[in-house]
Parts: structure tokens; C-alpha cells; sequence
């Protein structure tokens, strides 16, 4: 029996049923003519003729049926045939298919979750039509310390149709609006983008336009599009919402268009897009530089354009504008440069290092546990080579066995790749409880038809490389070699052996390697927890109000409302101290401004750097628990004085005057010195604070000046009170609104709480790896587990001989112990091998631990020690109670 | 011997080799020849039902140890004439020569004496 030609014929007679009918019919009337001419020939009379050749045909439907059996008696009726046994086979053992339907499951599942993760936020290209020519380009002033600092109006001003490389050029500023009628007012999420920002993108309003040339003043600039959420919640999807009016931060705006469904830019959730407006002088050659991180650029390049041609075209300009730069020579000593990077690649680039890892980790997961079901299916196949050897023996064919090994591993790995994904789509969900939100472009997190394919393909892949040593087993099988074998188990070959010995070693190291990692990321979670904020985070409340509208002209009313907030609260029970701010530390704002010190020479090639900059009013330092150096405070008498006064802190006063007191010194905001009007006097130096995060190695500096010399109508108030933290809300909330009735706090959380939620990247790739290091763990424990069992269970007459002759049973369960012992050793040698490699490649998402820790190494060794003893005691327990006469008796 | 079960087994197999043999020796035919041709043969001892041979040769070809082809009778009708293939004549050659020994061995078994078998 070829098994070519039934293939072929099998398939042949899938797709040729008409023809195979047709020719039948039409070969049987042959057949019937032949005879009933010949019978006719011998005289018979053509009736008589034809019924007795009917007759001694034997029917043609018999025959028709007969031959349609035949046909259909093919391959896919034996797969399916092969399929019900396998099926039978596997539920014979349910130790065997439970175990290896687990293992495939969790591992497979695992991956599935992680891949998710990596193909929503690394490999699919954002939802624009050719997304991969967008790209993004930053300021950055490295020698001041200033990494990215955006875009100013200026540059786009400067940029946009002169830059050949780009078909398109745009601007966006991401920030929120106090949106909707008075008394129900809620604070949005909003975008402010240029007028040919959907142009760049690629994407526009469904319906109504885009934003003109004309509305980019603040005069003109009272138009919004909607967002096609927005609509429907708000506006009912009104078809004729164009041309009806959304008041946002007391103003109204007309309506002109709505973007389709599912348009998301980034990661923004913004509900409402403005025009960017700006005045005039904002877009001068001396606000080139001041950015400050808020102000992003977006563009297209054209078809044919590289990013290199677009990176030297954009230098060259910059090159030609810095000649009459008046701050050309303050911007050449930091540094400045303009770069173009690929707008994904930019976005993404501070998760994918983690990503790239828990890949990593993850399909390592998957490797142990392969080497475990290649390990199970082995001593599986070699319980049944005796049974297979012999069936040979009676006539099945080698081949025959193969196929049939060969389905019972597919079905095995199709049925644990269907439960896999079930476990991925689990895994999915607990990946939005970790945090998913918060990776960009991590909303987009789905399980699809894109991933369920993944995971057929992975399940089939998996198929083949398990069923390879499996049919390299069967097919190398002496049949003559299994039927005379003693044990029940079948042949004990040495080989055999030495590579079920192997791949045990090579699952320990393999998980030495997993749990090491794990360890590491704790460890670093743990050490970048144990940093101090340099405040008080405790028992503070934070929250965040827009001074909008037309009452808040002017720096002196934000100033008037911040001293009736601090008056109002502190005649509250409870409340300790309150105080006001521009920004916060751990609120994500890291945009730095530059500060001159007086009487500070610039050594050839320093830069003048950039610090935070704070403008505060009320008992900030004390609400959040600075602590103070030396001098004072700032308080809000402090911005009604004619003197100008600032607080710098710690940082900021060692940069400077390294070796004296900072207090009495005088600095300017900016990058120049000014009149001596102009310039601040320091009368207090406080401690340092981690601005943009625990992690936050640099000392920047920060510069504390009074609300009314660095005002701001996007606030934060500070609260430090023995209330629980709902009831203090509720005060502070009050609070505001009697005040200002229009007025809205939001974005209320404690400092501990922003603490906490800085560390999620962190923290959700620490549990994870200790989730796999765990299920790793269990993989090698059964696996452990099933080495020595079919140790034992080989060497049984040995062991019943060797307790026959008077050994302890001591002795027989240290054998085991031992084997288990050595098996151990080589896999933490290797392992901690692995260990110091994965730990030098995962230094960049590390914080403060080294490749290799000697406690981590320590730990990880005691656990496996631990789990290893655990899977052999049974194993060892059952080799030391081998009845002697059992052992002896078995054939 | 058995029930007519068996016998139709024994049939199917030995059918077979005998079309095998038959268009080994004669060349292609079309089915009605090829059951004239074995009844001839067998001495009108088998007295088959023609139509059994069909599922046999949908059988032998589905094997590859024979190929049909469409053409015209010798009284210019359209026939399936089938061949014999070279795996065809493999496959005749191993049965041939299994039969041989099977028929030997039995020969041995019937000519034994009751002395043989002490």
C-alpha cells in the first residue's frame, strides 16, 4: 500500500465525484452491452439477452454502492479511525494527558498573553494609512541635562513648508478643558493641534472639516471637532450637530466636525480637539527654545524622503537660524539638537526593553515545558514499544505505528493549544488589571481572530516538534530487541537514559535562569520603592484645578483665590497644612526651565542647565513635608512683597555654591542675567524631591519662586490632613467650589497613591516573572518527579535484590537522592551561568542591581534545592518499600 | 470451509492476483474482458458475479498497481481500459511467489503420513 497513491487518489476523489459517477454509469453499460451482444450473438433473443446479462452482472446498484464504499475507504476515513483511537489511547492514561494538557496549556497560554502585549504595542503599526513614514522631532540639550523638550511654536512656524523631506508638518499639545454649561461642568481630556494635523495623520473628520489658517488666534480660534464618543454621548449623534455650540472653559466654541469611530491618536484619550492658538510674538525667534516639553510635532514624510535626508535638512536649517540666534552661543554649550525619530518607535521605546524581556522570559517558560512532554511522551512510547514491537511482529507496519504515535502527539498539542488560548484570553484580562492602560498605545490590547491564528500555528509547530524524537524513536526500534526485553517498561537503553538525565539538567538551568530574573526584578522593585520621594507622602492629598474663564484675568486673582483656599481649609478640622503649586512631583510634567545665578561664571562649554521650576503659594514646603536645610520657607506674604524672594533646594545649591551657603545669593529666571530689579534673593535651601520618578538618578535641581513670579492657570493643591483620605476630599472639593462655583477639582489622589502608580512598570513585570518562575518551578518538580519515578520503576529488580541482600532502606532512598542531587548540581551550574548573562543583558530595566547578586543566587538555589527534594521523596520512599519478592517476581 | 463471508474475502484477495495476472499476460483490457478472460481461465469453476470485479479494480488502482485510461472498444465503443503498472508488476511478482510458498507449505501439511507428526 503506497502511501502516495492513496493520497493522491484520496484527493483525487474528493474533488471528482460528478466524474467518478459518470464514468461508472457509463463503464457499467459497457459492460452490460458487451454481454448482452455476445449472448445475443449466440443466438439468445435481445430481451432474454439483456435480462439474464443483468442478472449475471449482479446488480448494478450492488455493484455502484460497492464501488462508492471502496472509494470513500481512503485516507480520511482511516484519520478519522486514527483520531478516535488516539483518543481512546490518551484516556486510558489520564496522569499522562492531564499532565501534558496542563503543561501545554499554561505555557502555550502564557505566551499568548505576552504576545498580545508585544503585537498591540510593538508590532502593529498605528492606525494611520501608512504609518511608518510618520515621525516626531524633539529639542534636546543633553549637556544641560535636558533630554527632550518638544517643540516650540517657533519651530513649527519655522519648519513647516520648508522642509523638503516632509509632505507635512504639524503640531499637537495634549492638556485638559473645563467642558460643558455652568453647574455641570466636567473636566476633559482635550488636544490642541495645528490646522493640518489630520492631513499629516492621514485621518480625518468623518464629517464637517478640519481646522483653517485662520483659527489659530485666540481671537478666531472658537471651533472644535468632536470626537465620534463625544458626539454620541453628548450630542445624541446628532446628524446636524455642525454649527451647534460646547462651551469649554466658559467659552463657547462652534462645532465643526466629528472624527470617526475608533480615530485614536496615541495613547490620548481626548474628547475634543481645538486649534493650537497662539499669538503673534509667541512665534518669535527668541521663543525658539522655550518649549518646555509641552508642545509635540508630528509629521510625514514624503514617499521617497529618508529619515536621514529629513534629520540633515532639519540641522541645516537649524544651523542657518542659530546665526542670528540671540541665544545661540547658551544652546551650542548644551548641546541643542533637533532630532527626527520614528514616531511608534519613539513612543514606545521606554516599555519595549520590558516587553522584549517578558517575551523572553515567557518562551523559556514554553522551552521547559516541551523538554518535560518530550521527557513524558519518551517513557511513554518506550512503555509501549513492546506492545508496538509486537503488533509488528503480527504485521502492522512501521510506518503504521509512526502515524499512529505521530496523532495522538497532534491531538495532544491541538487540544492543548484550543485550552491555551482560553488561558491566554484569561491572561488578557489580568494583563488590564496589572496596569495594561498605562503602557502606550496599551488600550488596544485585544484578543482577535490575528491572535487565535498565532496560536494554531504555535499548537502546530509544537505538534511536529514533539512528534520528531517520537517517530525517531519508533522508527529506530528493534522489534526483536523489545520483545525480548525483561522489564515490563521495555528496552532501558543507556542512551536513552543519559538524554531523559539531560534534558532534566537542562529544564533546571532553564528555570535557575527564570527564577534568578524573577528575583532581579523584585529585587529592583524593592530597591526602587525603598527610595525616598525626599517629602513626607503620607496622609497628603493632591488634586488639580484650571483657574479658567473670565474671572481669573490675571496672576493676582489665581494668587487672591490661592489665599482664600489656604484660609478656608486651615479653619478646617483636620487639616494640618494646605498650600498650592504648578506642578507636583510624580505628576509626569518634567519640562525644565533654565535659571542664572548671579555672579556664576560659565566655564568654557558648560551650558547653562536646566532646573524645575515651582511657582508656589500657602504652606506648600509644610503640606508636603520638605525638609528644611537651611534659611526658610516661601509663604504667601512672599508674593505680595515688593523683594523678590526663592527657595532652591539642595541640588541646585551644591551645583553652585558648592562650597558656601546659598542663602543671599541671587539668581534670574532664565537664561540671561537681567536688571537687578529682576533678581531674586535665596532665602532658604530645602531637601530634594524625586520629580519624574523614584527612579530618577539625576540631580536636576528645582527652584522654588512665589505663585505671582511664576504663575500658572493649571494648579495643584496640596492638602496634608489627619482626615481619611475620602472625607479630606470631599472638604477640599467643597472648598473649592464655594469658592468658584465653576470651578472643578480632579485628577484627586493621594501622594502615596501617584507614588505607587509610577511604579506599575515596574511592578507588573516583577509579578509577572514571579507568576512564570512559579509555573516554571512546577514543571520542573513534575518533571523531577517523573525522571526518578521511571528510574525507579526501572531498576526495580535491582533495588528488590539489593534490600533482598540486607540493604537499609536508607540506603536506597540516598541513592535516589543523590541521582536527584547531581542532576541539581548541573543544572545550577549552568543555571547560574544563564543567570549572570540574562542579568548583564536586563541592566537597562534594572534599577541598582547588578548582574550578579549573590542573595538572589543564594535564593534561587535554595528554592530549587527545595522543589527538587520535594519531587523526589515519593519516588524515593516507594524505591526504599520494594517488597523483594515483588521486585524478583516480575518477568 | 466458512460462511460466505469468508468466502468472499478469500475471493477478494485471490481476484486480485488474478487480475493482476491477467493483465500481465494479456495486456490492457477493458473490464468485460477482463471477466470473460478469468472465467475462460478458471475453467468456469468460478462462477462469479461479474459486477465484483469493479470495486476490486477501484481498489488495485486506488493501490497504484494498476492505471486506466479512456478508449474506444473494439467495436468503436467508449471502455476504461486499465494497465498494469510497474509497482503492479512488483506487487504481482511478491504475491506470486507468497502463494508459491503458501501452497508449498500446504502441500507438505496434506502429504504427511500420521508417523510424520510423532
Amino acid at each position: 500500500m503506497s502511501l502516495f497513491h492513496r493520497i493522491r487518489s484520496s484527493l483525487r476523489a474528493l474533488f471528482s465525484r460528478r466524474d467518478f459517477e459518470a464514468g461508472m454509469a457509463e463503464e457499467m453499460g459497457f459492460h452490460l452491452e458487451q454481454y448482452t451482444d455476445e449472448l445475443v450473438r449466440s443466438g439468445v433473443p435481445r430481451d432474454e439477452a439483456a435480462r439474464r446479462a443483468r442478472i449475471e452482472f449482479g446488480g448494478v446498484n450492488t455493484v455502484k454502492a460497492d464501488c462508492r464504499e471502496t472509494r470513500s475507504l481512503d485516507l480520511f476515513d482511516e484519520l478519522g479511525r486514527e483520531l478516535r483511537y488516539a483518543f481512546r489511547s490518551l484516556r486510558q492514561s489520564p496522569g499522562f494527558t492531564v499532565t501534558a494538557l496542563l503543561t501545554l496549556a499554561l505555557c502555550l497560554g502564557a505566551n499568548l498573553m505576552i504576545f498580545a502585549v508585544l503585537d498591540a504595542v510593538l508590532l502593529r503599526s498605528l492606525p494611520f494609512p501608512v504609518a511608518d513614514r510618520l515621525v516626531t522631532i524633539f529639542n534636546t540639550y543633553p549637556k544641560a541635562g535636558v533630554e527632550r523638550d518638544g517643540s516650540s511654536l517657533t519651530n513649527y512656524y519655522e519648519r513647516r513648508g520648508n522642509i523638503p523631506a516632509f509632505s507635512s508638518l504639524s503640531i499637537y499639545r495634549f492638556g485638559t478643558a473645563i467642558v460643558g454649561q455652568p453647574g455641570s461642568t466636567v473636566r476633559e481630556q482635550i488636544a490642541q493641534v495645528s490646522p493640518e494635523f489630520f492631513t499629516t495623520l492621514g485621518v480625518g473628520p468623518a464629517f464637517g472639516r478640519a481646522f483653517t489658517e485662520a483659527e489659530t488666534t485666540f481671537q478666531t480660534d472658537h471651533v472644535a471637532i468632536l470626537t465620534n464618543t463625544y458626539w454620541r454621548e453628548h450630542f445624541g449623534a446628532d446628524p446636524h450637530v455642525i454649527g451647534r455650540e460646547v462651551r469649554v472653559d466658559s467659552f463657547p466654541r462652534t462645532v465643526i466636525g466629528v472624527l470617526p469611530p475608533g480615530f485614536s491618536f496615541l495613547s490620548s484619550e481626548a474628547q475634543l480637539y481645538l486649534p493650537l492658538s497662539s499669538r503673534p510674538e509667541d512665534r518669535t525667534p527668541a521663543d525658539r527654545h522655550s518649549g518646555g516639553n509641552v508642545i509635540q510635532t508630528v509629521a510625514r514624510l514624503k514617499a521617497d524622503a529618508t529619515l536621514a535626508q529629513a534629520q540633515s535638512q532639519i540641522d541645516v536649517q537649524n544651523a542657518r537660524l542659530e546665526l542670528d540666534d540671540p541665544k545661540a552661543k547658551m544652546i551650542a554649550d548644551a548641546g541643542f539638537r533637533s532630532l527626527v525619530v520614528p514616531l511608534h518607535a519613539d513612543q514606545v521605546a521606554a516599555v519595549r526593553p520590558v516587553l522584549l524581556l517578558l517575551q523572553a522570559g515567557v518562551l523559556l517558560l514554553l522551552l521547559i515545558g516541551v523538554v518535560n512532554l518530550v521527557n513524558l511522551l519518551l517513557v511513554r512510547a518506550n512503555v509501549r514499544a513492546k506492545q508496538g514491537a509486537l503488533r509488528q511482529a503480527l504485521g502492522a507496519s512501521r510506518g503504521f505505528i509512526v502515524i499512529e504515535a505521530l496523532t495522538e502527539t497532534t491531538l495532544l498539542t491541538l487540544t492543548g493549544g484550543l485550552l491555551g488560548l482560553a488561558v491566554g484570553a484569561a491572561g488578557i484580562r489580568l494583563i488590564a488589571a496589572l496596569g495594561a492602560d498605562r503602557l502606550p498605545l496599551g488600550a488596544h490590547i485585544l484578543f482577535d481572530a490575528r491572535l487565535a491564528m498565532v496560536a494554531v500555528i504555535a499548537a502546530l509547530a509544537l505538534g511536529a516538534v514533539l512528534s520528531a524524537p517520537i517517530a525517531w524513536f519508533n522508527l529506530r526500534l528493534d522489534p526483536a530487541l523489545a520483545l525480548q526485553s525483561e522489564t515490563r517498561g521495555g528496552t532501558a537503553g543507556h542512551a536513552a537514559q543519559t538524554l531523559r538525565h539531560c534534558f532534566i539538567v537542562a529544564q533546571i538551568a532553564l528555570a535557575f535562569v527564570l527564577l534568578a530574573g524573577a528575583g532581579q526584578l523584585g529585587l529592583s522593585l524593592k530597591r526602587a520603592m525603598a527610595v525616598s520621594p525626599g517629602f513626607q507622602s503620607d496622609h497628603v492629598l493632591s488634586g488639580q484645578v484650571s483657574l479658567v474663564g473670565n474671572k481669573y484675568p490675571s496672576p493676582l486673582a489665581g494668587l487672591a483665590f490661592g489665599e482664600r483656599f489656604v484660609d478656608e481649609l486651615d479653619q478646617q478640622p483636620g487639616v494640618l497644612a494646605a498650600g498650592l503649586s504648578t506642578n507636583v512631583p510624580f505628576s509626569g510634567r518634567t519640562g525644565k526651565s533654565a535659571a542664572t545665578v548671579e555672579g556664576h561664571i560659565l566655564r568654557p562649554g558648560e551650558p547653562t542647565r536646566g532646573n524645575y521650576s515651582y511657582g508656589v503659594a500657602g504652606d506648600y514646603f509644610r503640606a508636603m513635608g520638605f525638609s528644611l536645610r537651611e534659611g526658610r520657607f516661601l509663604s504667601n506674604a512672599d508674593s505680595r512683597r515688593k523683594e523678590r524672594v526663592c527657595v532652591v533646594d539642595e541640588d541646585f545649591a551644591r551645583y553652585y555654591w558648592p562650597n558656601t551657603s546659598a542663602v543671599g545669593h541671587r539668581l534670574f529666571q532664565g537664561s540671561t542675567a537681567g536688571a537687578a530689579t529682576e533678581a531674586f534673593t535665596v532665602v532658604g535651601v530645602v531637601g530634594s524631591v524625586k520629580q519624574a520618578g523614584l527612579t530618577d538618578d539625576t540631580a536636576q535641581g528645582a527652584v522654588y519662586y512665589p505663585y505671582i513670579d511664576r504663575p500658572d492657570s493649571n494648579l495643584y493643591v496640596i492638602v496634608r490632613g489627619s482626615l481619611p483620605p475620602a472625607a479630606l476630599a470631599r472638604a477640599v472639593q467643597k472648598t473649592v467650589r464655594g469658592i468658584d462655583p465653576e470651578l472643578a477639582l480632579n485628577d484627586v489622589r493621594s501622594m502615596d497613591e501617584r507614588i505607587d502608580a509610577s511604579l506599575v512598570t515596574r511592578r507588573s513585570p516583577a509579578l509577572l516573572g514571579g507568576i512564570f518562575a512559579g509555573m516554571a518551578l512546577l514543571l520542573i518538580a513534575v518533571g523531577t518527579y517523573g525522571v526518578l519515578s521511571y528510574a525507579v520503576a526501572q531498576r526495580r529488580r535491582e533495588i528488590g535484590v539489593r534490600i533482598a541482600l540486607g540493604a537499609q532502606a536508607s540506603q536506597i532512598r540516598g541513592q535516589f537522592f543523590t541521582l536527584a542531587a547531581r542532576l541539581l548540581a548541573g543544572g545550577t551550574i549552568i543555571g547560574v551561568l544563564g543567570a549572570w548573562l540574562t542579568g548583564q543583558a536586563m541592566q537597562a530595566v534594572l534599577f541598582h542591581v547588578p548582574a550578579i547578586s549573590p542573595s538572589i543566587l543564594a535564593g534561587t538555589t535554595l528554592i530549587m534545592l527545595a522543589v527538587c527534594l520535594v519531587a523526589c521523596l515519593l519516588p524515593a520512599h516507594r524505591a526504599a518499600r520494594i517488597s523483594p519478592v515483588e521486585a524478583l517476581a516480575i518477568n | 470451509m466458512g460462511s460466505s463471508e469468508d468466502k468472499a474475502d478469500v475471493l477478494q484477495g485471490t481476484l486480485a492476483l488474478m487480475i493482476l495476472k491477467t493483465l500481465d499476460v494479456l495486456g490492457p483490457l477493458h473490464g468485460y474482458g477482463m471477466a470473460r478472460r478469468i472465467e475462460q481461465i478458471s475453467g468456469d469453476l468460478l462462477a462469479v458475479n461479474q459486477g465484483t470485479l469493479y470495486p476490486v479494480l477501484l481498489k488495485l488502482e486506488q493501490e497504484g498497481s494498476i492505471a486506466s485510461q479512456w478508449g474506444t472498444s473494439e467495436n468503436n465503443r467508449r471502455a476504461r481500459f486499465y494497465r498494469l503498472t510497474r509497482a503492479g508488476q512488483k506487487a504481482l511478482q511478491a504475491e506470486t511467489s507468497d502463494w508459491r510458498r503458501t501452497v508449498g507449505i500446504m502441500e507438505r501439511f496434506f502429504g504427511a503420513k500420521a508417523e510424520n507428526f510423532r
